[in-house]
C-alpha cells in the first residue's frame, strides 16, 4: 500500500509543474477564405468521409456523400486529406478557391488501422500484443440483440455459443479456453472506457426459461456499436491486472462525424424459425414400442394411467408436437434513426433504436428493446483540450412464457390429445394429461433499464504531455417477475386464485469509476517513447429484493402483490465491491522497427480479506518489424510487412463474488414462529487470494504483395494457478464447498491462424476473403488431492477440463436384452464411479470462420461460414428410457426383441424391469451418448445493393437481404449441434430484409 | 483558458480527495442482510432466529418436511402406503418402483440439507458455549432445543442410511474426514444429547401452539429412539412419564380433532410459514379429481386392509371418483389452502404414537395386558372393539396393524416399522417387483463417498 501512496504523491507533486505550461500563447492568424472542392478516387467516384485538416491550424472537416467539402483556410495553407485505405494526400492551396483532388488507394493499410487497447491506442502495424477487432461494417446487418452474437465465427481464439434461441437469452463466451475450475470464466467488458459488469442481476426465481439468468449485455444495443476489440495476450491484458485473466472485450459506440448534419435511417424486418427438429417415432411405431415394453415386462393388462395404449387416447391420432409447440414463426422489426454532424471543433451523434420480436411458441409473447445513444466530442481550437461524453440508455422488456416448450415437444406421446377442445378451451381429455399449453399461462417478464455514461477530459499540458481524466457511471435496473396463475392447473383440481402465486424481483447495480491518467509521448532521436501512468478507483453496489406472493382474491389482481394473502420477502440483499489500482505503460519504439512494451498494474480489491487485498500484475511485450530491415527489403521484396512479436506476463481473476471471506449469518428468506430465520452463510476461510494467470505468446505476421495477403499465426500458452475454487466438501461439513485457493494448474495452449486476402481488387470488383482458425488445447496440469475431491469423477490430471468420464458400452446382452458395460475394476458389478473410466473431451478440437466480402459495382455480397469440430451429446443425454410414456427418436427402433437378437438398443421396458432401467441410465452416461457434433454453418449470407444517387435524389440508399443460420452441414441428427443445453430452444434460422437511408 | 484551468484544478481536487481514503478504500462493510457469526449470539432475538432456521428447514425444506420430497411422501411410496400416478420419471417414481441409486439427486439433497441443519445446531451450541451475553434461562432453552434437533436429525439419518457420522462440531477440517458410527454408538450419542436436552428444556412451551420443543417432547422422542434401539426399559419409563402428565396432554377422542392446531394430544408440531397458511402435507396429498396426476394416492392394498368399521378410513382418508374408479388420498390434514387464521400445523410428536410406543415396550417386557390396554385406547377412538386375551404372536400382528393405520403417511413410520419387525421383504416383495433385501438401507450419496473416502464402504448392494 505504501508503494501506491508514494507513486501517487509523486504524481501529485509533478502536476503543479505541468500547470506552469498551461498558458498557451495567442498566435496571430492570417486572413481566412473559404476553400471548397470535391474528393474522388482514381476511377472518379466521389469519396465520402475523407478527413480533411488544415495543417497550420489542426482544424478539419469531413467530405460529404458527394465527396464535396468546404473549409476556412488561408490561401497559403496546406490541406491534408486522409482516409483509411487511401494514401494520405497533402495539397497546398496556393491561393485557389476550389481544390479538387483524387486520392489513390493504398494497398498497404496496416499503419492506418488504429486499435483500441483500452487505456491507449496502437496501430495494427506496431502492436506488440494480440488484439482482434470487428467493426460495425462487418456485423451491422446481422439482426442480433446481443453484441456477442455478432462476434460468432469472426475472431480466432474466441469461442461463443448461444444458450437459447429465445430473445434475451445469454451467450457463453470463452477467450482462449477455460482458465478457472471454480471461479468465473467471463472476460472483462469495457464499454466506452467504463467497466460493464456482465454477471446477471436478476432474481433467480423468475427467469427459469432463460436458465435463471438474464444477460446484462442486452443492455448494449448492437446497432450502436462502432467496433469491438478483444484483448487476448498478456501484453494487451496485463494493464487490466486482476480482471484480465479471461481476456478483455472493448466495446466502442458510434461517434459523430463533423460536417453537415446527416440523418441515417435503418429499417429491417426478420422472419425466424426453429430448425433441425428431431426425427421422432410416429404414432404406430410409438404404440408398438409401448406395447412391446408392456409385453417385455410381462404386464398383460394395461394400467389405468397408461392412457396412450389403454384406449383412453385415440390410437390413430398423430401430432407433430415439435411443429405444434415450437414451430411458430418469429417476426422481428428493427428501426434505427441517427443524426450526426458537427462543426470544426465539435461533433455529435444521437441515435434511437426500437426493436420488437415475438417467439416461436403459440400465444402472445414478445421482446421489445428501445435505446438512445448520445455521443459528443469537443476539441478546443488549438487541439489541446478535448472533451468527450457518451451516454447510452437501453430499455428492454421481455414477456415470455415461464417454461420452454422445447423439451415437452420432443417427449410428448404422438397420440396425446388435441390442445384445444371443440369450444376452443384447453383440452384436459378427462384429466388424462397435463396440457402443455397450460405452461404458457405462467408468465415470465422482465424490464431492464441500463444507463452507461462516460466522460473524458484531456488536456495537453505541454508538448507531448497529456493529462486525462476518465469518469464513468453505470446504472442497471431490473424488474422481473414470474406469474403462476391458478389457470395453469387442470380446472378439475378446483384450484382457484388462492393457488396463484407471483415471484417478483427488483434489482439494481450502480457503479462509478474515476481514472486520472498522465501520458507523455516524446522522442530521443530515433527512439520514440510513450509513457502512461494512471490510477483507478471504482465502486460497485448492488441490491436485490425478491418477493413471493401467494393466494389472490382474483386472478385479475396478480399484478398487485399487496392483494395476496401471503407475502414473503425472500431476499433483500446487497453487496458492495471496491476496487483500486495504479497502472502504467512504457512503450519504446526504435526506428519503427524494434518495439518494446511494458505494462503493469497494482490492484486492490475488497473481495479479499485483510492481507490479501493487493497484488501486482505486469507484462512485457516486444515486436520486431523485420520487413523494415534493409536485407529483407532487398532479398524478399515480396514481403511488404513482416513482424515477429512475443509477450509474457501475469494477469489475475477475482470473479468469486463479494464478501466471501467473512464468517456470516444471513437471512434465510423465511420465518418460523414469527421469527425471520438466520442461517450460517458459508464455511468461511479468510485467507483466500487472487487467481493467477501467466500468459505466454509468440506471433508471426506477414504481408505479401503489398499486403494483398496478410497472414498471422500465434502460439499461446496460458497457465492459470492458485485456482480459486469452491473446494468441494462432503455434506457432513454442513456445506458442499469451501472458497479457497487450490494449488491446481490449468493450461490453455493453442495455435491461431488468420488469413486476410484481397483476392480481387479492381475498381469494379472486390473480393476479400478472411479466414480464422483456432486450435485450442486445454489441460489440467496438476490438482493436489483430486482423488478425494468431488472433482475426482469429472477431472483427470493431464486432460482437459471439458472431459466427461463415462461408462463404456459393450453392447446389448443377447440373452437378457439389457445393456452391458466394461467392468473396469473387474469386481463383477457395474458401478459408479469405478466403472466410469472412458473419457471424452467435449471441448472443440478446432473452430473458426471464413468470411467472404464481395463487391461488384453497386452490389455487395457477404458470406460468413462458421465451423467447429467437436463432440456433442446426442438424444440419450437426459432422455428417458425407451418404453416409458415418452416419445423417443427413431434410433430406438433398432432394439433387442428376443433372446439371441443383436441390436443397438436394449429391449423396451415400462420401468418395471429395474435392471433395464438402471442399465439405460448408465447407457445414457456412456460413450454411446456422445456423437460427432462437428458442423459447418452458413452463419450469415447477405446481399446488398446501393441504389444510384440519381434515382434517390441525392439520398444514399442501400437495401439488403440477409440470412442468419441458413444452412448447417453436420452428421449430427438430434437437433442443433452448436446447442448445449437440453430442452432449450435452439438458435433460429432467420431471414432479414432491410434498408439503410442517409440524407 | 480560464475554464481549462478550473478543470485542471478540479482534476487535482479529485486526486486530493481520493488519496487520503486510499488505504481504507478497498475495505467494505457487510451488507445489512448479513451478520457476523459473533454478533448473532450477543442478542436473544438473533440467537433465536438462528434456531428458527433449523425448525424452518425441517418444516419446508428437508427430511420431515410435509412437501413431496419429505420422507413422509417418499417412504409412503417406498412402502405399501402410496401408489404413484405419473409419467414414469423422477424421484418419486424411483422410490415407488424401488429404483433408488446412489446418484439420486433428491437423496443427495436430503443428506446435504440434513447435515446443513446439524451444522446450524452445532454452530448455535458453539456460539452459546461460555456465552455471557444471554440470560441463563435463554441460553439453556436454546441449547436444549439445539441438542434435541441435532439428535432428532441424526436419528432419522441413521434410520435411513444405517451407519452415519454423528457430527457435533463445526470445524470443517474434522468434519470433512469424519468416519461413520455403528448403530449402538449412534444411539449412545443420541441418548447423551437427548438427556442433556431433557435437563435443559423447561417443562412448559416457550411460545404458544407447541411449535418449539419442551422437556416432554424430548422425552417422547427419546422414548421412540429407545424403542427402536431395543432399549425397552427406557422406552417404558419415558412414555409413562409423558403419559402421566395428563394436565398438559390429554387424549382427543374425536378423530377430526387430532390434527387441529389446538389438539391437546400434540407434543410438538411445525408451524406453517404464514399465519393463514396450513400444512404442506395437505398440499402434497390432497387431489380434487381422479386419476391423480404426478401425485400419490393411497394404495389399493392399504385401503383394503382397514379393519371393518375402522372410522379412520372415513375420517382420515377421502375418496375421489371419476365415475368408474375411486382414488383415495390421506385426509388427516384437510386445509390445503390458506384459511383466515391457520387451523392445522404439521404434527411431529403426538400421544397416539406414545401409546403405541408404550404398548410395544410393554409387549416386549411381557406385560401383554398392559400392551392390549394401550392398543384399545387407539382402537376405541377409531370405533373398533376392544381386543382381549391375545397371545404374543397375535398381539404383535395387532400392534403392527394399529401402527399402520394410526400413523400412516406420517414421516415414514410404516417403513421403520417394517424394518424393525423384519417384515419388509414379506410385505413389499409381492408388491414391488424390484424389491431386494439390501433396500433396507438407502445408498450413501455418491458425491459424499467421493468427497470423503472415510465414509466407505457404500451400503451393500449399491
Amino acid at each position: 500500500m505504501r508503494r501506491v501512496s508514494l507513486l501517487m504523491l509523486l504524481y501529485i507533486f509533478l502536476m503543479p509543474f505541468c500547470a506552469l505550461y498551461m498558458q498557451a500563447g495567442t498566435v496571430l492568424e492570417p486572413p481566412q477564405a473559404t476553400v471548397s472542392g470535391t474528393v474522388t478516387d482514381t476511377s472518379g467516384n466521389p469519396l465520402a468521409g475523407v478527413n480533411l485538416v488544415v495543417e497550420s491550424k489542426r482544424i478539419g472537416t469531413i467530405s460529404g456523400l458527394d465527396g464535396s467539402f468546404s473549409i476556412q483556410a488561408s490561401p497559403s495553407d496546406v490541406l491534408i486529406f486522409s482516409m483509411i485505405g487511401f494514401k494520405p494526400l497533402t495539397v497546398p492551396i496556393t491561393g485557389r478557391d476550389v481544390v479538387n483532388v483524387q486520392m489513390e488507394e493504398d494497398v498497404t493499410q496496416l499503419g492506418e488501422v488504429v486499435l483500441n487497447a483500452g487505456y491507449y491506442t496502437v496501430t495494427e502495424r506496431e502492436r506488440t500484443g494480440n488484439i482482434s477487432k470487428v467493426t460495425a461494417a462487418e456485423f451491422e446487418r446481422q439482426p442480433v440483440s446481443n453484441p456477442l452474437a455478432a462476434l460468432q465465427g469472426r475472431m480466432a481464439g474466441v469461442n461463443i455459443t448461444q444458450s437459447s434461441g429465445l430473445p434475451g437469452a445469454g451467450f457463453n463466451i470463452q477467450i482462449r479456453g477455460r482458465n478457472s475450475i471454480g471461479a468465473g470464466n467471463d472476460p472483462l467488458y469495457i464499454v466506452d472506457g467504463v467497466p460493464f459488469a456482465s454477471d446477471p442481476i436478476n432474481y433467480s426465481q423468475t427467469s427459469g426459461i432463460l436458465g435463471g439468468s438474464i444477460s446484462p449485455l442486452n443492455g448494449i444495443n448492437p446497432a450502436d456499436i462502432e467496433k469491438i476489440e478483444v484483448l487476448k495476450d498478456a501484453d494487451a491484458t496485463a494493464i487490466y491486472g486482476s480482471r484480465g485473466a479471461n481476456g478483455v472485450v472493448l466495446i466502442t459506440t458510434k461517434k459523430g462525424r463533423s460536417g453537415k448534419a446527416e440523418l441515417n435511417i435503418h429499417l429491417n424486418t426478420t422472419l425466424g424459425r426453429a430448425t433441425r427438429s428431431m426425427d421422432l417415432l410416429n404414432t404406430p411405431r410409438y404404440l408398438e414400442m409401448r406395447r412391446e415394453a408392456f409385453a417385455n415386462d410381462g404386464i398383460e393388462e394395461y394400467p389405468a394411467n397408461a392412457h396412450d395404449v389403454n384406449g383412453n387416447w385415440d390410437q390413430d391420432r398423430s401430432t407433430d408436437w415439435q411443429k405444434e409447440l415450437i414451430g411458430g414463426t418469429v417476426h422481428r422489426t428493427m428501426a434505427r434513426a441517427s443524426v450526426s454532424g458537427g462543426s470544426n471543433g465539435t461533433r455529435y451523434l444521437m441515435s434511437g433504436t426500437y426493436q420488437r420480436e415475438n417467439t416461436v411458441f403459440p400465444g402472445e409473447s414478445g421482446y421489445q428493446k428501445g435505446s438512445v445513444l448520445l455521443n459528443l466530442d469537443h476539441s478546443s481550437d488549438d487541439g489541446r483540450f478535448k472533451l468527450h461524453f457518451s451516454g447510452n440508455y437501453v430499455v428492454d422488456d421481455n414477456d415470455l412464457p415461464a417454461a420452454d416448450l422445447t423439451r415437452i415437444s420432443r417427449s410428448l406421446a404422438p397420440n396425446a390429445p388435441a390442445l384445444y377442445d371443440e369450444d376452443g378451451e384447453l383440452n384436459w381429455a378427462d384429466n388424462t394429461w397435463n396440457n402443455p399449453l397450460a405452461d404458457l399461462e405462467s408468465r415470465f417478464s422482465s424490464n431492464s433499464k441500463t444507463l452507461t455514461t462516460n466522460g473524458t477530459a484531456s488536456y495537453t499540458v505541454l508538448k507531448g504531455v497529456t493529462a486525462k481524466l476518465n469518469l464513468g457511471y453505470t446504472d442497471a435496473r431490473m424488474d422481473d417477475n414470474r406469474v403462476l396463475p391458478s389457470t395453469r392447473y387442470n380446472p378439475a383440481f378446483g384450484a382457484d386464485s388462492r393457488y396463484s402465486s407471483v415471484y417478483k424481483g427488483t434489482s439494481s447495480r450502480t457503479s462509478w469509476i474515476v481514472e486520472p491518467q498522465l501520458q507523455w509521448q516524446g522522442d530521443m532521436g530515433p527512439l520514440q517513447l510513450d509513457v502512461l501512468l494512471g490510477s483507478t478507483f471504482q465502486q460497485q453496489d448492488r441490491h436485490q429484493l425478491g418477493l413471493y406472493a401467494q393466494g389472490f382474491p382474483s386472478n385479475e389482481l396478480l399484478g398487485d402483490i399487496s392483494a395476496a394473502t401471503t407475502l414473503n420477502v425472500n431476499l433483500d440483499s446487497g453487496a458492495a465491491y471496491r476496487y483500486q489500482a495504479i497502472f502504467g505503460r512504457i512503450n519504446l519504439n526504435y526506428r519503427e522497427k524494434y518495439i518494446l512494451n511494458l505494462t503493469g498494474r497494482r490492484d486492490g480489491s475488497s473481495r479479499f480479506g485483510p492481507g490479501n487485498q493487493f497484488a501486482d500484475f505486469g507484462a512485457i511485450g516486444a515486436a520486431w518489424l523485420f520487413s523494415e530491415e534493409d536485407f529483407i527489403k532487398e532479398a524478399l521484396p515480396v514481403i511488404s510487412y513482416g513482424k515477429l512479436r512475443g509477450s509474457y506476463g501475469t494477469t489475475g481473476n477475482d470473479q468469486i463474488g463479494d464478501h466471501q471471506f467473512w464468517e456470516t449469518y444471513s437471512l434465510g428468506g423465511t420465518n418460523y414462529d414469527g421469527v425471520s430465520v438466520l442461517q450460517p452463510t458459508r464455511l468461511f476461510n479468510p485467507d483466500f487470494g487472487w487467481e493467477r494467470n501467466d500468459k505466454l505468446e509468440v506471433g508471426l505476421e506477414f504481408g505479401l504483395w503489398k499486403d494483398r495477403i496478410l497472414l498471422a499465426g500465434n502460439y499461446y500458452r496460458n497457465r492459470s494457478s492458485n485456482q480459486l475454487v469452491g473446494i468441494p466438501m462432503p455434506g457432513t461439513t454442513g456445506f458442499t464447498g469451501l472458497q479457497a485457493n487450490l494449488d491446481a494448474i490449468v493450461q490453455n495452449k493453442g495455435v491461431e491462424l488468420e488469413v486476410t486476402s484481397r483476392l480481387v481488387h479492381t475498381p469494379r470488383v472486390k473480393w476479400q476473403l478472411s479466414l480464422n482458425l483456432s486450435l485450442p488445447e486445454n489441460k489440467l496440469i496438476s490438482f493436489p488431492g483430486l482423488e478425494s475431491s468431488t472433482y475426482a469423477n469429472s477431472l483427470v490430471v493431464g486432460k482437459s477440463l471439458g472431459i466427461r468420464k463415462l461408462y463404456y458400452s459393450t453392447g446389448v446382452d443377447p440373452d437378457t436384452g439389457v445393456h452391458r458395460f466394461r467392468d473396469y475394476d473387474g469386481d463383477g458389478v457395474i458401478s459408479s464411479p469405478n466403472d466410469q473410466q472412458w473419457t471424452v473431451d467435449m471441448d472443440p478440437d478446432f473452430y473458426g470462420g471464413l468470411a467472404n466480402n464481395i463487391g461488384i459495382g453497386r452490389f455487395e455480397l457477404d458470406l460468413l461460414f462458421q465451423f467447429t469440430k467437436q463432440q456433442q451429446w446426442n438424444y440419450l443425454y437426459n432422455g428417458g428410457f425407451p418404453g416409458s410414456m415418452m416419445n423417443r427418436p427413431v434410433d430406438v427402433l433398432d432394439r433387442w426383441r428376443q433372446a439371441g437378437d443383436s441390436a443397438n438398443e436394449q429391449g423396451y421396458t415400462t420401468g418395471n424391469n429395474a435392471d433395464a432401467v438402471s442399465a439405460f441410465y448408465r447407457y445414457s452416461s456412456s460413450n454411446r451418448a456422445v456423437s460427432d457434433g462437428s458442423f459447418v454453418r452458413l452463419k450469415t449470407a447477405s446481399i446488398g445493393y446501393r441504389i444510384p444517387a440519381k434515382l434517390t435524389k441525392g439520398m444514399d440508399c442501400r437495401v439488403y437481404l440477409q440470412g442468419q443460420n441458413l444452412w448447417t452441414w453436420t452428421s449430427y441428427r438430434w437437433g442443433d449441434p452448436e446447442f448445449t443445453g437440453v430442452g432449450r430452444l435452439p438458435p433460429l434460422r432467420q431471414i432479414t430484409l432491410g434498408a439503410q437511408l442517409t440524407f | 483558458m480560464k475554464i481549462q484551468r478550473t478543470i485542471y484544478h478540479l482534476y487535482l481536487l479529485v486526486w486530493s480527495l481520493l488519496i487520503p481514503g486510499c488505504t481504507d478504500f478497498v475495505e467494505t462493510d457487510l451488507p445489512p442482510s448479513q451478520l457476523t457469526g459473533e454478533a448473532v449470539f450477543t442478542d436473544r432475538a438473533t440467537a433465536t432466529a438462528a434456531l428458527a432456521n433449523v425448525y424452518a428447514g425441517l418444516r419446508s425444506q428437508t427430511l420431515i418436511t410435509g412437501g413431496s420430497r419429505g420422507i413422509g411422501n417418499l417412504l409412503g411410496h417406498y412402502t405399501d402406503e402410496l401408489d404413484h400416478y405419473g409419467d414414469g420419471i423422477g424421484t418419486i417414481y424411483n422410490f415407488n418402483i424401488h429404483s433408488v441409486l446412489a446418484t439420486e439427486p433428491e437423496l443427495t439433497t436430503l443428506w446435504n440439507n440434513s447435515y446443513n441443519l446439524i451444522y446450524a445446531c452445532n454452530s448455535i451450541l458453539e456460539g452459546l458455549e461460555d456465552n455471557t451475553a444471554l440470560s441463563e434461562m435463554d441460553r439453556e432453552q436454546l441449547q436444549g432445543e439445539a441438542l434435541f434437533l441435532r439428535g432428532f436429525i441424526h436419528f432419522y439419518l441413521s434410520q435411513l442410511f444405517g451407519d452415519i457420522p454423528y457430527v457435533t462440531r463445526t470445524d470443517y477440517r474434522d468434519n470433512a474426514q469424519i468416519g461413520k458410527l455403528g448403530g449402538s454408538e449412534i444411539y449412545e450419542q443420541l441418548v447423551a444429547d437427548l438427556e442433556r436436552a431433557i435437563d435443559l428444556l423447561p417443562e412448559l412451551y416457550v411460545t404458544p401452539d407447541r411449535v418449539r420443543v419442551n422437556r416432554y417432547a424430548a422425552m417422547a422422542f427419546l422414548a421412540r429412539a429407545a424403542l427402536y434401539s431395543g432399549d425397552r426399559e427406557r422406552a417404558l419409563t419415558l412414555s409413562n412419564d409423558v403419559l402421566d402428565r395428563t394436565d398438559l396432554y390429554s387424549w382427543e377422542e374425536d378423530l377430526d380433532e387430532v390434527f387441529l392446531k389446538g389438539s391437546k394430544g400434540t407434543l410438538w408440531q411445525l408451524k406453517p410459514v404464514s399465519s393463514e397458511g396450513n400444512t404442506l402435507e395437505a398440499q402434497t396429498y390432497i387431489f380434487e379429481s381422479g386419476p391423480p396426476i404426478n401425485q400419490g394416492a393411497l394404495a389399493r392394498s392399504f385401503m383394503d386392509g382397514f379393519a371393518p368399521g375402522d372410522q379412520r378410513a372415513v375420517h382420515w382418508t377421502r375418496g375421489i371418483a371419476n365415475g368408474t374408479t375411486v382414488w383415495y388420498h390421506p385426509y388427516k390434514y384437510r386445509a390445503n389452502l390458506p384459511t383466515g387464521s391457520s387451523v392445522e400445523h404439521s404434527v411431529v410428536l403426538r400421544l397416539g404414537e406414545l401409546y403405541l410406543i408404550r404398548a410395544e415396550a410393554r409387549m416386549q417386557s411381557g406385560d401383554l395386558d398392559g400392551a392390549i390396554a394401550d392398543l384399545n385406547k387407539i382402537r376405541g377412538r377409531a370405533g373398533l372393539s376392544d381386543l382381549e386375551g391375545l397371545d404374543r404372536m397375535s398381539l404383535e400382528v395387532a400392534l403392527l396393524q394399529e401402527r399402520r393405520y394410526e400413523l400412516f403417511t406420517e414421516f415414514g413410520h410404516r417403513w421403520f416399522d417394517l424394518k424393525r419387525f423384519q417384515k419388509a421383504g414379506e410385505v413389499l416383495g409381492p408388491l414391488k417387483p424390484n424389491w431386494r433385501e439390501y433396500h433396507l438401507l438407502f445408498p450413501i450419496p455418491q458425491s459424499e463417498l467421493l468427497a470423503n473416502p472415510n465414509l466407505n464402504p457404500q451400503n451393500d448392494g449399491y
